[in-house]
């Protein structure tokens, strides 16, 4: 495997390390308190994780329970179950969530990327038996199994893709001469005609972006990158011709016409609560919106919590994604840079589109809030997912800083 | 940037890299913006658009736009837009929340809202409906009652809805609103556009009504239509110089909250709506007449009442015949129809028109409600209808135009349109006109008085306040015949008469007589004392202090009243 070496210590680099250590007495003296030098497994994970990270994503999957908690009567009292449903399941997929996206955050990079590869091939496998085996739910057939036990395969396959992707297009820093690009094209295409099938037009969408950046990112020439956005556009167009759901969708969007009750029902739930909120449980707009534990939750925290907490909600995915971007400019390794780069832009992508749409600044598709809607495929891929990124970011504490960094700044 | 590593034949890995770099940080800033992107249009949600959701918190069930509130004189609320509590449950959410016991629930629900029984309520939450009204427009007190019992099945609707906190108080003059948001009847109709308009939502519309006197009206009003067994009432109390209406009232009543449970007659304002003869009350318009128009020179002038009056076929007869020569005062006093007919054939056609027309009686009241009765106006003037119409026969006027006529009568001599609107005390209306002297006027208050001291009105003899007025009861015309076994009993009456301020018109529709009346229904023996317990309710509440010392000096006017020798002191 190509990337070992890549991953092995530079002897250079921990010299430097070591110097620099010199200098700093009182960060020794900490480092003993909190027994940075004990080479446990937990002490190691502990002293490389980026922790403030960690630290955003409780943030995220705290005020998604809060949120889902304040969504779960009103979704409930529609679909006549119980008021706490939602919460109560919510609670039990954080439950396996979390550990989830800790230990994967505690995995060797490399395990990781294999496991990942692996991942990939179930998930897509799982994929090609959507349309013969799948359940129908609300006239889209995207689950695999029935009752509890249904799982959503291109949720579980988005970051497992990333990494794929990621690896696959970290050839081209060794050598361009592969044709790494057709090939991982043929998998997008095969995803996105699986995708738009089910029909699941954000995902596909979610995708096609994750794919193009890595693209970008591996250093494609310009004028490709402006032939990729061009067939991204034609192919949003197609979509709009040729896909009656995207049609109505994108029409109510801009002309105001057709059905737009779920948008307007959101709206008015997004500005219920004014700046500060109605407060929590105090939300009325919410029992008349469809899919509030889902794709509408943001506007619940609207109504209940304020426009406050939703700028603090944007701020907090605003934060994770450039601290992730701006560890990467100083990452060394191109699959790392890739994978990381990807899984976050899965990430804030699909964040940013899901709040773009309910402050109508995009049109209505089906997309989570990562982390904070409620859904058990969604919460449990959105952890592997982030384990995958906690893990890939994972740095030596010990380390300088990568030399590109200051090179990049010189120019 | 980017394009330079185009040029380079040879890329090395960490050309590459550094590339890849430069392209992290575009994507960085782009994605920065897309957030910034949606945190400036929540931001534009908050401060541009956030203000105005109230108006659209409810669309599909609230077609009440925003009302101004209606207040009284003294800005007590009329009407208020609240927003009104429903109370529902969703049976089939109860049976899987499995929070409380449907048995214990359905003694709660017994207990606070008693229309049903307990059994009928365990069947409604046992039963597989998915939602069941409660209660429709609940306290919120009761909804308070409701949600401590924390089931999240009972669901609490709230719809914006308007409020008449009076009740049935002054119903005919605030009026109501329909399903559609708009007012229907009362003030609520006539002011509908400055009640709906946005720009003035923060001001209410202030009534010239006075919503203590109203009820101290309406209370005399009822207790007296109980007592004689009448059909309906109606009564008016007017600032005699502004011309606005302090109290209206009509009986029967309604409730404008709940018009459902009303007589559909009780909707009709009599005080604005129905026309009356209103009989005697008429005497004194005539008597001002002819004294502005000289054709009473002076109030010793004496008239034959010796025997019936013969016009052709007609008889004019007294019901109280004295069977002599009478003047001026013994005419008010024992309200002659005979001497008043005289008069008013001495002043003509004419002269009885232009009064009449000076006082607005061949025109709807002038008041600001759209229920206006059109008077019903003689077709031919004989020399009957002229001597009828003197003494209130012949023509039929509504309440309202009688309390404006008497307004008049004392006030200086100026006619004024009424109005319920809250006005300044020196506030003249347009349209004001003078219809006789401040002289005469001057002599018509203490002419009105003695009918009170010395004649018919005895019994609205409130003491202190200087009542003066005039009873009249008429046949009741209907359906263009008399009917004699039926009456309207009449008091028109102002107070204090040394410095009139208030007119007051009360009516009686159909009063029975009892024992202690000595089987009258005349408006003396009913109407009067109604009136005198009205104005000793309402005249503290005016600032008119009642002072048993002071008087209109009546001396020269009871010498010309002949007394029976045996009552002579």
């Amino acid at each position: 495997m190509g990337s070992m070496h890549h991953s092995r210590p530079d002897p250079a680099k921990e010299l430097a390390g070591t110097e620099r250590r010199k200098g700093k007495t009182r960060e020794d003296a900490k480092n003993q308190r909190f027994g940075r030098a004990d080479r446990s497994a937990f002490g190691r994970w502990f002293w490389e994780i980026d922790r403030f990270q960690l630290f955003l994503i409780s943030l995220l999957i705290a005020v998604g329970i809060i949120a889902v908690a304040a969504a779960s009567p009103a979704i409930s009292a529609q679909e006549g179950k119980p008021a706490f449903y939602y919460f109560t399941r919510q609670i039990f997929w954080c439950a396996i969530g979390i550990p989830v996206m800790i230990g994967i955050s505690m995995a060797p990079k490399d395990l990781a990327r294999r496991a990942c590869i692996l991942g990939a091939a179930i998930c897509f496998f799982l994929l090609l038996l959507v349309p013969f085996l799948g359940v129908e739910v609300n006239g889209a057939k995207r689950w695999l199994g029935f009752g509890m036990f249904k799982i959503q395969p291109s949720e579980f396959l988005k970051p497992f893709f990333v990494v794929t992707m990621a690896w696959l297009l970290s050839f081209r820093f060794k050598d361009k001469s592969l044709p790494v690009i057709p090939i991982s094209m043929i998998f997008v295409i095969i995803i996105g005609a699986l995708l738009m099938k089910q029909p699941d037009f954000g995902q596909t969408v979610i995708f096609g972006t994750v794919w193009l950046i890595l693209l970008i990112l591996s250093g494609i020439p310009i004028l490709w990158m402006i032939g990729l956005g061009a067939l991204g556009f034609i192919g949003v167009l197609a979509a709009y011709q040729f896909y009656s759901v995207a049609h109505t969708r994108i029409d109510a969007f801009l002309n105001g016409t057709g059905d737009h009750y779920h948008v307007d029902r959101a709206m008015a739930t997004l500005t219920n609560g004014g700046f500060v909120g109605v407060g929590p449980g105090s939300g009325i707009e919410k029992f008349r919106l469809p899919e509030a534990h889902n794709d509408y939750i943001f506007s619940v925290i609207g109504e209940e919590f304020g426009l406050l907490a939703c700028i603090i909600i944007a701020l907090i995915y605003g934060t994770i994604v450039i601290r992730v971007f701006r560890r990467l400019l100083g990452e060394d390794n191109g699959f790392l840079l890739l994978a990381s780069a990807g899984l976050a832009t899965q990430f804030g992508l699909q964040a940013l589109i899901n709040m773009a749409v309910n402050v109508q600044l995009l049109p209505s598709k089906g997309m989570t809030l990562p982390f904070i809607s409620y859904g058990g495929s969604s919460l449990v891929a959105m952890s592997i997912g982030f384990g995958l990124l906690l893990a890939f970011t994972r740095r030596n504490p010990y380390l300088a800083r990568s030399t590109y960094l200051p090179k990049w700044q010189q120019k | 940037m980017i394009t330079r590593f185009k040029s380079k034949k040879a890329l090395s890995s960490t050309d590459i890299l550094t590339n890849s770099h430069i392209r992290l940080m575009v994507l960085l800033i782009i994605f920065c913006f897309g957030i910034a992107g949606v945190i400036a249009k929540l931001v534009w949600l908050v401060f541009i658009t956030g203000w105005g959701v109230e108006e659209r918190r409810h669309p599909p069930v609230a077609p009440l736009q925003a009302r101004a509130d209606i207040v009284d004189r003294n800005g007590r609320t009329l009407a208020r837009t609240i927003d009104v509590w429903s109370i529902g449950i969703h049976p089939r959410t109860l049976q899987a929340n499995h929070i409380s016991d449907p048995d214990i629930l359905a003694a709660n629900l017994a207990a606070l809202l008693p229309e049903r029984t307990a059994d009928e309520y365990r069947k409604i939450l046992r039963s597989n409906r998915s939602f069941v009204f409660l209660r429709r427009h609940a306290s919120p007190e009761l909804v308070r009652a409701l949600n401590m019992l924390g089931e999240p099945a009972i669901d609490f609707l709230h719809e914006p809805s308007r409020l008449y906190p009076e009740g049935t108080l002054c119903a005919h003059v605030i009026g109501w609103i329909g399903e559609d948001g708009h007012g229907q009847s009362g003030m609520e109709f006539s002011f509908d556009k400055e009640l709906t308009d946005p720009k003035r939502q923060s001001e209410p519309l202030a009534l010239s009504i006075d919503i203590r006197v109203q009820a101290a009206v309406e209370k005399s009003l009822a207790a007296a239509m109980q007592k004689y067994s009448a059909e309906g009432a109606s009564a008016i109390v007017l600032d005699v110089d502004t011309g606005e209406v302090l109290a209206m009232a009509s009986l029967p009543n309604f409730n404008p909250n709940d018009r459902s449970s009303s007589d559909p007659t009780a909707f009709d304002n009599k005080a604005t709506l129905s026309v009356y003869e209103l009989g005697s009350t008429f005497k004194p318009l005539t008597m001002a007449t002819a004294l502005q128009d000289g054709v009473v020179t002076s109030l010793a002038k004496r008239y034959d009442a010796t025997e019936p009056l013969a016009v052709g076929r007609f008889h004019i007869h007294d019901e109280h015949a004295q069977k002599r020569w009478l003047d001026v005062p013994e005419t008010l006093v024992h309200s002659s129809n005979i001497v008043t007919a005289r008069i008013a054939d001495e002043l003509g056609p004419e002269r009885m028109q232009a009064m009449f027309r000076n006082l607005n009686f061949d025109h709807r009241p002038a008041i600001e409600l759209a229920a206006k009765g059109r008077p019903i106006w003689p077709a031919y003037w004989a020399r009957t209808t002229v001597m009828t119409t003197g003494y209130g026969h012949g023509i039929a006027v509504t309440p309202l135009h009688l309390t404006s006529a008497y307004a008049a009568l004392v006030n200086g001599g100026v006619w004024r349109p009424a109005t319920l609107l809250k006005r300044n005390p020196d506030y003249r209306p347009d349209g004001s006109r003078q219809i006789i002297s401040g002289q005469n006027s001057a002599t018509m208050r203490r002419l009105l008085r003695l009918v009170v001291t010395d004649g018919t009105g005895r019994k609205a003899n409130a003491p202190g306040f200087r009542v003066g007025g005039k009873t009249g009861t008429a046949d009741k015309a209907e359906k263009g015949r008399y009917n004699h076994g039926a009456r309207i009993s009449t008091f028109a009456a102002a107070f204090p008469m040394d410095t009139p301020r208030y007119a007051i018109v009360a009516m009686l529709d159909n009063p029975q007589g009892i024992a202690e009346t000595g089987g009258y229904a005349t408006a003396g023996m009913v109407t009067a004392p109604m009136v005198g317990d009205i104005v000793q309710h309402i005249g503290p509440l005016l600032g008119v202090i009642p002072d048993p010392k002071r008087d209109l000096d009546l001396t020269d006017l009871r010498a010309l009243l002949w007394k029976p020798a045996a009552k002579k002191e």
